[in-house]
């Protein structure tokens, strides 16, 4: 973790001054493009309602219009729909659903994983209520928490947030159990640190780093999760769009109207790199 | 090792037991129920009524819940309500499915996610790390749904080489099965190999910057010994952990691609089963996947301990 | 070992030839060069030769849903096998006139109290049993127990006596006049009457069809093979018929495509597009309306307790617009219920509502309102969905704002059958395609006695008890037709959208596939050309 340390095999310019490892991250070359194309995804959501120059939800007769109809660029879907509209407005949606749902489950994950950490007993206990909720089929799971509380968006986020709460928390705690066993921690146990102080100085940070490419993993699987309940009829309430049910919508088109999944398909590719892209230029950075 | 399975056994057992509450009470949660399912759209009051006599609906919750138990001790799970059949031969049928599909899938995870994350770590070459990033990020890309449905256009409708869906039993006819496999089972796995990969490819990535295996190298050992006697055995437990949710995610994906490959799987039962209300297939079924689950994790962190020698259990 | 690719005849293309190559490369792969392929190895053909009937051959059905033995007896959304397995007593053609099955000849009293029927006497079941006039007397009892669900429940309770001669004449005595009594002989199946709760199980299906059911597979399919001793000699040509669950309407267009399945009855109309230009497929619609889209309307709720709103919504919607984007184009837009085979059938009718929103807004001033906010329910499925916001945004064009509530079917069917439907919601109903008495004293949406949008008329319920009791044919019989009609369409409680028929979807070597009126499979004369 010092400057001076060789630099890894693609080998960049070393660093005169210790910058806060983030903001490296995100002035190198990945995270920059990364940031670029997430930046690009949230502002078209942020902006719909400025760029759409329709109503996502307006119909009209002029059913699977192609590209570059004028007055609908992206086409119509079969409702005839403004495309473009339903892309920005279906993409703000999503980033709606996915902010909130990961970090709450994110966090929900890693207070259980500390709360595993502090007594094997509880870790035992906590270990199994992570076994029982991966255990459940989570479209199922979906399909049954859609049903009691009927359809929308909060629904959604729920099972989101379920299906996450396991990844993070298994990956916290295992990153504890492992650098728990590390010189440093030992050094600094038997230094007479206490065991929270060693848990949250000293394992923790180290711990966390794996976290760090969960949430842009998680984010991903989120846009999925949303996706696969569009697809099975339990996402958010319709007309509203989401990328995923104007993809799904989109299915029975695909050999006849290519176009109209394109549109979601490269957000949400666009999004998935992105993501991936800063965390891996995270994961870089925090390594040094 | 025996000493911990033995000490997990109380707390599986308990969870199978919390489990069961939490099915048999969120079936019962959600809205509609078997009998009307049962007694189709134009039945009148008196004969839902007389099905849910029959089905025993009307008993007391308690009741029913231990009725449902003592079937499973018993090991008789009883008929289905509104599929048709017993039960126990729906689910071992399906099960028969689901693990041929969940296994191919898993041997493409492990194949795949291995490759990916090699190549990805240490290619020479950067166009391969390339191509391996942009293979990744697509198979995290593109939702299952729609990779299952273009697999199925390439494949089936313009190449005519794999049949679009449907299930032939390995046992059968295992040259035929193997065709009708290999499209679902590569869309189930394609998302968790991008996974796997891009787990194994930081974890090699950091464990080749260690100071021991620079050294190492600095000593003149092979690169590619230190891959796979180092690098890799070191970014291997994590990725393990990984793998056995992935199992998870393998099962629970299953929903979908079975539904779009019309595979006769856990899945696709689940989903029917629920749809219709079927209580004791979904009670039955889900119940068997956190069994399942419970035992997959045990196994897991033993190949954890096994594999990272960092980790005692005391 | 058979060739890779048997189903592609010497000419070998470029693109064949690739094909083969980029199968040949995948199938090494795993090594399994040489072996069967998957792909040729279903819809096999009888012997090769000219064309017209021949024997032989295989038939793969696609169907969405899983047989449910426990429906065996009502009318549910899966009725193809029940004709392959059984017969009925009669059979309609597109006139609604009846011709022989089981029955070969019937004469009605003058007054219309009784009908003798003639059986025949060469038919067996398929364990060998003899059929008489005993199993007649059973199926119709059977249809009286209200477990069984059935339909055509209240036709079959009017049958109260029974006059057996001999094993193949029996009379059949009924409680009053009734006009639709051969809707309940197309209708009900010809079970063996032994192991009738078997057959509710799903465990031993025997009747007397053209074919013998030799495997269920609940959730994946069945399996039926030729009955050798069918009574209509030399039939059927084919020699056995598979039914394969695909539920998810893309993999039911691949498995047609690819050539997996030879037949299909269950492609949503917006998935029919990509079939259209497909060389090896007919599509071909039949008229008879088995089905059709409706909006229902509880009357209940205030202020859909008002007549006028509801005609006013019933201007809204687009029909045409709903048709062509919703449902593929396949479909008759109409006010009222009946499809165009129908004697009750009328332009006029099917043309009572046509959209018009600017009528639609001034009908609902002119009862008070500018805007009304109402929930509809629909099923939670992706055509449903499409029709349900097709109908959201007309009905916001009338200022009429709809919140749509996707309903998952098993919650959806609860609300129907106990009355606990919300303002508005969207389904369909059948049973338009026969008598039109059967429609208001069978299917549930139009039941004068008890009906989803909790409608009741003391005029509705005697035209349509006078229409159900009075002779099917003359004056007085179309007059009772356009009676019910009126009513139908004035109240406007079920507001008609859109009529679908049974649209087939068959290879082009299939021939000679029927449905008879309640969608049971007929492939008594169907045969695979080669």
């Amino acid at each position: 973790m010092t400057a001076t340390a060789p630099l890894p095999a693609t080998g960049k310019r070393p660093r005169t001054a210790p910058r806060h490892p983030y903001r490296a991250a995100l002035a190198s070359a990945r995270g920059r493009t990364g940031l670029v194309l997430v930046a690009l995804v949230v502002l078209a959501g942020l902006l719909a309602p400025l760029l759409a120059g329709h109503s996502p939800t307006d119909q009209s007769s002029q059913s699977l219009a192609p590209l570059g109809t004028p007055g609908h660029p992206l086409g119509t879907d079969d409702l005839g729909r403004d495309l473009l509209a339903r892309l920005l407005y279906g993409t703000r949606a999503d980033l709606g659903i996915i902010v909130l749902s990961v970090p709450l489950g994110a966090l929900l994950g890693c207070l259980f994983a500390l709360l595993a950490a502090v007594h094997p007993v509880l870790d035992t206990a906590v270990q199994r209520l992570f076994d029982l909720v991966l255990a459940f089929p989570g479209l199922i799971l979906a399909l049954a928490v859609t049903a009691i509380l009927g359809p929308g968006r909060l629904p959604v986020v729920l099972v989101i947030a379920l299906a996450e709460i396991p990844a993070f928390g298994r990956l916290l705690r295992g990153g504890i159990l492992v650098e728990r066993e590390r010189e440093y921690a030992t050094a600094a146990r038997v230094g007479g640190s206490s065991r929270i102080r060693v848990l949250t100085r000293h394992i923790l940070p180290n711990a966390a780093d794996p976290l760090v490419v969960q949430i842009a993993v998680s984010l991903t699987v989120a846009v999925f999760v949303e996706g696969a309940m569009s697809f099975l009829g339990v996402g958010v309430r319709p007309p509203q769009p989401t990328l995923g049910s104007v993809l799904s919508q989109s299915v029975p088109y695909l050999s006849d109207a290519p176009h109209f999944a394109a549109g979601p398909l490269i957000t949400v590719t666009a999004l998935v790199l992105g993501l991936s892209l800063i965390a891996e230029a995270l994961n870089r950075e925090i390594r040094r | 090792m025996r000493g911990h399975v033995l000490r997990r056994l109380p707390s599986a057992l308990l969870i199978l037991f919390v489990a069961s509450l939490v099915i048999f009470a969120v079936l019962r949660l959600v809205p509609g129920d078997p009998a009307t399912s049962l007694a189709g759209p134009d039945a009148g009051p008196e004969t839902v009524a007389a099905i849910r006599e029959r089905l025993g609906l009307d008993d007391s919750l308690p009741s029913q819940y231990l009725h449902w138990i003592g079937g499973l001790l018993t090991g008789d799970l009883g008929p289905s309500y509104a599929i048709g059949g017993q039960s126990a031969d729906l689910i071992s049928d399906g099960l028969g499915a689901t693990v041929e599909l969940t296994a191919a899938a898993l041997l493409f995870v492990i194949a795949l996610g291995t490759a990916f994350g090699v190549l990805g770590a240490t290619a020479r070459r950067g166009w391969v790390r390339a191509a391996v990033r942009a293979l990744t990020t697509g198979a995290l890309a593109v939702p299952p749904f729609v990779t299952g449905v273009l697999l199925v256009l390439l494949f089936a409708v313009l190449l005519k080489v794999l049949p679009p869906g449907g299930h032939v039993s390995l046992l059968t006819a295992p040259d035929l099965a193997v065709q009708y496999l290999l499209l679902p089972a590569l869309c189930l796995a394609l998302p968790s190999a991008a996974v796997l990969g891009r787990y194994l490819k930081d974890g090699i990535e950091r464990a080749l910057a260690e100071d021991y295996v620079r050294t190492a190298t600095a000593a003149g050992v092979h690169p590619r010994r230190l891959l796979w006697r180092h690098a890799l055995p070191n970014a291997l437990p994590p990725a393990v952990t990984l793998l056995g949710m992935q199992t998870g995610h393998l099962l629970g994906g299953a929903v979908l691609v079975e539904a779009i490959f019309a595979w006769p799987g856990l899945g696709q039962l689940a989903e029917q089963a629920l749809t219709r209300r079927d209580y004791p297939v979904v009670q039955d079924l889900l119940l068997l996947l956190v069994t399942v689950f419970v035992v997959v994790q045990l196994i897991t962190d033993l190949v954890y301990a096994w594999l990272d020698p960092r980790i005692r259990w005391e | 070992m058979t060739e890779l690719y048997p189903s592609m005849p010497g000419r070998l293309s470029r693109r064949s030839a690739l094909r083969s190559a980029g199968g040949g490369a995948l199938l090494l792969g795993f090594g399994l060069a040489g072996c069967r392929s998957a792909v040729s190895e279903t819809g096999s053909a009888g012997q090769e030769g000219s064309a017209g009937p021949r024997r032989g051959g295989t038939v793969s059905v696609a169907i969405n849903s899983d047989f449910t033995p426990s429906l065996l007896f009502a009318q549910s959304s899966q009725s193809y096998q029940h004709r392959l397995i059984y017969n009925t007593l009669t059979r309609y053609d597109d006139r609604l006139t009846p011709h022989p099955e089981l029955a070969t000849s019937w004469d009605y009293a003058a007054d219309g109290r009784s009908i003798t029927l003639r059986l025949r006497s060469d038919v067996t079941f398929h364990d060998g049993r003899p059929f008489t006039a005993d199993d007649v007397i059973f199926a119709v009892k059977n249809l009286q127990n209200p477990a069984r669900a059935a339909q055509l429940r209240s036709t079959a309770a009017v049958i109260t006596g029974f006059d057996k001669r001999g094993d193949h004449e029996l009379v059949l005595r009924l409680a009053h006049r009734v006009n639709n009594l051969f809707d309940l002989f197309e209708f009900m199946i010809i079970t063996d009457r032994n192991s009738v709760e078997e057959a509710l199980k799903g465990t031993r299906l025997n009747g007397t069809g053209p074919f013998k059911l030799t495997k269920w597979s609940p959730g994946s399919g069945l399996s039926f093979v030729r009955n050798d001793a069918y009574w209509l000699k030399d039939r059927p040509y084919l020699d056995a018929v598979e039914f394969r669950v695909v539920s998810q309407a893309d993999a039911l267009v691949s498995s047609l495509r690819t050539g997996q399945s030879q037949l299909s009855f269950q492609v949503p109309g917006r998935n029919l597009a990509v079939l259209k230009d497909h060389p090896d497929l007919t599509i071909t619609p039949y008229d008879t309306g088995a089905g059709a889209t409706y909006l229902g309307v509880n009357t209940t709720i205030a202020p859909l307790n008002d007549r006028t709103v509801r005609q006013a919504l019933a201007y809204a919607v687009d029909r045409d617009r709903l048709l062509a984007q919703s449902l593929g184009g396949y479909g008759l837009a109409s006010a009222a219920p009946w499809p165009k085979s129908s004697p009750a059938f009328t332009e006029t009718g099917r043309t009572h509502y046509t959209h018009d929103p600017a009528n639609a807004r001034q009908l609902l001033k002119s009862a008070g309102h500018t805007r009304l906010d109402l929930p509809l329910l629909h099923l939670a499925l992706p055509g449903d969905t499409a029709v349900a916001e097709s109908l959201q945004y007309d009905l916001k064009q009338a200022g009429v704002h709809v919140t749509l509530q996707p309903t998952d079917p098993a919650t959806a069917q609860k609300n129907l059958i106990s009355q606990k439907m919300p303002a508005l919601w969207t389904m369909s109903h059948g049973f338009a395609q026969v008598q039109p008495s059967t429609l208001a004293v069978s299917a549930y949406p139009f039941n004068e006695a008890r009906n989803t949008s909790k409608f009741h008329s003391a005029e509705y319920t005697r035209v349509v008890q006078q229409a159900w009791t009075s002779p099917a044919t003359g004056a007085a019989a179309g007059r009772l037709r356009q009676e019910i009609s009126d009513i139908l369409l004035d109240e406007a409680f079920i507001i008609d959208l859109v009529i679908r028929g049974n649209v087939q979807i068959a290879a082009r070597r299939l021939h000679g596939v029927t449905l008879n009126k309640f969608s049971y499979l007929d492939l008594d004369h169907a045969y695979l050309a080669g």
